[in-house]
């Protein structure tokens, strides 16, 4: 049977960051939270009527917003109702985002109960003023003790959300958050470099010229510090912003970076079916892939992976040889190939770190 | 000739902005030509771009008809002429067609330097002027004051002059009337033989070229041979009429009258605004005086944008081109932009508004290069070249001097700018002829300009200068010797030819620092850096450097972010596109008209 990632989205936070673009609130009534939850057990059961006996789940990630804001009985409603309407694989990778303060012990405990395997913690920093500058609501010992926490109620899996390149940011301190995260022990850091999305205050305050940006090469010097700190720690560096332990990486992640079939539910969720992209609104949209989308989509999402891309998958998957597809664009690599950016082998075509720095212009060739 | 005592032929000249356009509709509605409901704004200006502009580029000419006080019917002629200082010599004609020329000066700004020039051309023509006050409704109009002010200027009696406001609709009546009085009525023997003037010309796609004309003496018809005098060309008449307004053929046209000829003639160019219309088996013994041949004082090349036919852009040029008699064209080539053409305009505005119609109009996306006038280098060999691409000019061994055209500029501000005023033409190396104090507080200034110091960006210098009062009025007197070195632009070491200009040696520095800081901003970050360099010969004069960018890349990439950021990545992709490769750098097409908007405050 093939198998099939699940997305849940809960669109609450308990405040709203000032970098956050996705689509989420801050504050909601108790019967708020309640109708949400009641419109995602429908809609979980209509997919599943849909797509329920053709997939078996092996993945389910329950994201936000902030999915712990819940209390923790909707999330094991949640999951009753996908293991309900779905075939969940035993050994599915069943995540959870969560936001440092909204964590508790008995939470933390009946997530676990609930089925949750892999607990996903929001801190983006280790340092109060980078945690301030963000927006965020909590500081760098709210989450050492829910980290702590979360060790205790069983969660054996769990990923850091860190991000550099805040304003006010330096080398040092970003040395620091790191050093402090590798040694709090996560199996899985991801590691952003700050984005300024349209309609956050932080966008705003760039179109005025009062964001206060770190410097390119001071981002990327921070950027490749995280990598070479993460591989001495025993981490693998395997997306352009995700590191983990061998074997913990994200499988509901990679779907997404390797063309996998994955339902997206609730308001925003997007979903990728048999060749079709659809969201919900109010990011509404169904668009049916072409060859060129499909083919171009699978290297431009393939890239992002360390290990790149393989001409034996493209083939497997389309049909036809790679550069007889994008032979055309060959010549347009060249450059980047032999600046060793682009990394060409027997096998398949990857980005060096170097290629990640500036995978854009790579992957632009390609669509 | 008794049916001329009751024919008016006039045109209205005024200061831009000051209504006329407004005004030549007020008095087409109040002479029942058009009803109020058919009106769209601003009848005679029918080229979308001049309603936008608010100014009249190409004329118009309608033929009314008024009931007049004394219980005569009127025929009235209303010439419109274009307003701008680019079309002088357009004016001059249209001028020449009437016998009176009703002057529209805004009660609240009072005379300006192109109301005068346009009243001097009146003058030189012979006309009556029949002053009028417009914009009378409004709280800030001095009429008596505006009344002096031309009484002392002009020195045309104003004592009776209509009060209107053609946005309101008031004192129409009484300037229709001041028509019939003060305008007098043409005369010319329609027996005689045919003299007639081209005021304008325009193609249409049915009939060819329609001339539209003043007829002196003598009669034409259809079947006649006429004879361009000037061009020395011969065509059969296959059509004649009046404007009423739209083409409506008549028998004839009769010394007096004013309206169309149609007679097989392909490209405007064969009919040339100001020359004269002659029988061929009977002609006139001599031109009507005036007949100039356009000059296009500036040039500039046009290049189809990256992913734009060659072929599209000379289709289009051709259409406009037999439109437009002032406008030139030729292929040419550039190292840096490939296949284009080399184009002449009477000046900036021209070239502006040729460059918005292919755009518009044609829907193609062109390059254009830095202006250029029309230098004259002189060689050792003492033989002379007409240079108007730099990139043509010869080695600099082989000049012995280069001359430059220089206009006399006649400008009229408020008095409390002219210092400000007085500097800016001191920068842009004019030289005072002299200056006048006139009525209303203002002042004229005389200037000789350099001709390449006026098309840059003058005319908005002098506008931004004045809060918008100042006006300018220039014409072309003469060649100048003068040092002028030949400015060239380097990116990444390699010469971009179409960024090349000439320009004057103290202005050499200033301009290829403006040039090589406008450059940094506009040319996007490489993997590399990109020097650019301002250079005259050997020596680089100014230096910029983009610095290479480190950082290009989506940190986040999940289920939804998948579609946003493949699109990011297509805009990315067409946005390269759109550039120029030069070598290894890109280039966006802005860049090329960004170098020309030069801020002196820089």
């Amino acid at each position: 049977m093939k198998k099939l990632g699940i997305y849940i989205h809960v669109p609450f936070c308990l405040a709203k960051c000032k970098y956050c673009g996705f689509y989420s609130h801050g504050g909601a009534t108790d019967a708020e939270q309640a109708a949400y939850v009641e419109s995602l057990v429908n809609d979980i059961e209509e997919y599943g009527r849909v797509y329920g006996e053709e997939y078996i789940v092996d993945t389910v990630f329950i994201g936000g917003g902030t999915p712990s804001i819940l209390p923790s009985p909707y999330i094991g409603e949640i999951l009753d109702c996908v293991r309900y309407h779905f075939t969940v694989a035993d050994d599915a990778e069943i995540s959870m985002e969560s936001n440092p303060k909204t964590l508790t012990y008995e939470n933390l405990l009946a997530y676990r109960e609930a089925g949750v395997n892999r607990l996903s913690i929001g801190v983006q920093s280790l340092d109060d003023d980078c945690l301030k500058a963000l927006g965020r609501v909590h500081t760098a010992a709210d989450f050492r003790r829910n980290f702590i926490m979360a060790r205790e109620a069983g969660f054996d899996n769990i990923n850091m959300d860190l991000m550099f390149a805040i304003p006010g940011h330096t080398p040092e301190t970003w040395e620091k958050t790191l050093d402090e995260a590798i040694a709090l022990g996560p199996e899985h850091i991801s590691f952003y470099s700050l984005q300024i999305e349209e309609g956050t205050p932080f966008y705003d305050m760039y179109r005025r010229g009062e964001f206060d940006q770190v410097p390119d090469d001071i981002d990327r010097e921070m950027y490749h510090l995280a990598i070479k700190k993460l591989k001495e720690a025993g981490y693998d560096h395997y997306e352009i912003s995700n590191a983990a332990r061998p074997g913990r990486e994200c499988r509901h992640n990679l779907k997404y970076w390797s063309m996998e079939d994955y339902l997206g539910i609730g308001p925003s969720a997007s979903s990728y079916m048999k060749g079709i992209r659809f969201a919900e609104a109010p990011f509404m949209e169904f668009h049916e892939n072409t060859f060129e989308d499909e083919t171009s989509e699978f290297v431009f999402t393939g890239l992002r992976k360390t290990s790149g891309i393989f001409f034996d998958d493209f083939r497997e998957r389309f049909g036809r040889d790679f550069w007889d597809v994008f032979g055309d664009r060959r010549e347009e690599l060249v450059p980047y190939i032999e600046s060793g950016q682009l990394v060409e082998t027997e096998e398949g075509l990857r980005l060096s770190e170097e290629g990640f720095d500036i995978s854009n212009a790579i992957m632009a060739v390609f669509v | 000739m008794d049916y001329q005592k009751y024919i008016r032929n006039f045109s209205i000249i005024a200061h831009i902005d000051h209504g006329k356009s407004t005004l030549a509709d007020r008095i087409i509605e109040n002479t029942g030509l058009v009803a109020h409901r058919d009106m769209k704004e601003q009848f005679l200006d029918n080229m979308d771009l001049e309603r936008e502009r608010g100014i009249t580029i190409k004329l118009q000419t309608s033929r009314l008809v008024y009931k007049a006080k004394d219980g005569n019917e009127y025929i009235f002629n209303l010439i419109d002429t274009p307003g701008h200082v680019d079309f002088t010599y357009e004016v001059s004609r249209s001028l020449a067609a009437c016998e009176g020329a009703v002057l529209v000066v805004d009660a609240t700004q009072g005379v300006e330097a192109q109301t005068m020039a346009n009243v001097y051309l009146a003058l030189d023509e012979d006309l009556e002027i029949v002053p009028c006050l417009n914009k009378i409704d409004l709280a800030s109009a001095r009429p008596e004051e505006t009344k002096e002010e031309i009484e002392e200027l002009i020195g045309i009696d104003c004592e009776e002059a209509p009060l209107v406001s053609a946005k309101e609709g008031i004192g129409i009546e009484d300037l229709l009337e001041a028509v019939v009085h003060t305008v007098p009525a043409p005369s010319g023997d329609a027996d005689g033989k045919l003299k007639a003037l081209i005021f304008d010309s325009v193609y249409d796609n049915y009939k060819g070229v329609v001339i539209y004309t003043r007829i002196f003496d003598g009669q034409v018809k259809v079947g006649d041979t006429i004879r361009l005098m000037n061009t020395k060309k011969k065509y059969e008449v296959t059509e004649v009429g009046v404007m009423a307004p739209g083409h409506v053929p008549t028998k004839a046209l009769r010394a007096g009258e004013v309206g169309y000829i149609v007679a097989s003639i392909k490209q405007v160019r064969d009919a040339r605004v100001g020359d004269t219309i002659t029988m061929d088996n009977d002609p006139c013994d001599e031109t009507l005086p005036g007949y100039k041949k356009v000059q296009s004082m500036v040039y500039c090349g046009i290049y189809p944008a990256e992913g734009e036919k060659y072929e599209g852009v000379k289709d289009a040029l051709e259409k406009l081109q037999v439109n437009d008699a002032a406008f030139l064209f030729e292929p040419e080539t550039s190292t840096a932009l490939g296949f284009g053409f080399r184009c002449g305009f009477l000046g900036l505005l021209h070239m502006e508004i040729i460059v918005e119609r292919l755009e518009r109009e044609f829907g193609l996306a062109v390059v254009t290069t830095s202006p250029s006038v029309v230098y004259k280098v002189v060689l050792n060999d003492g033989s002379e070249q007409m240079i108007q691409n730099p990139t043509n000019l010869p080695d600099q061994t082989e000049i012995h001097h280069i001359e430059e055209p220089i206009v006399k500029a006649d400008i009229m501000i408020p008095k409390e700018y002219t210092g400000a005023i007085m500097e800016l033409c001191q920068e842009r190396r004019g030289t005072m002829l002299h200056m006048e104090y006139v009525a209303g507080n203002r002042v004229q200034l005389h200037y000789e300009l350099p001709l390449n110091e006026v098309i840059y960006d003058f005319f908005d210098a002098l506008k931004s200068k004045t809060r918008g009062y100042g006006s300018l009025d220039y014409e072309f007197i003469r060649y100048e010797r003068s040092q002028l070195v030949k400015l060239d632009v380097l990116l990444n070491k390699d010469l971009v030819d179409a960024f090349s200009m000439i320009v004057h040696e103290s202005k050499a520095y200033n301009r290829g620092r403006f040039v090589c800081e406008k450059l940094k901003e506009i040319i996007p970050m490489h993997q590399f850096e990109v020097p650019i360099q301002a250079a005259i010969g050997q020596k680089v004069i100014a230096r910029e450097t983009v610095r290479a960018y480190r950082k290009d890349v989506i940190a986040k990439c999940y289920g939804g972010d998948i579609s946003r950021k493949k699109k990011l990545l297509e805009k990315q992709k067409e946005g390269k596109k759109r550039m120029r490769q030069f070598g290894k750098v890109e280039v966006p097409q802005e860049a090329f008209t960004a170098v020309l908007k030069y801020d002196d405050n820089k």
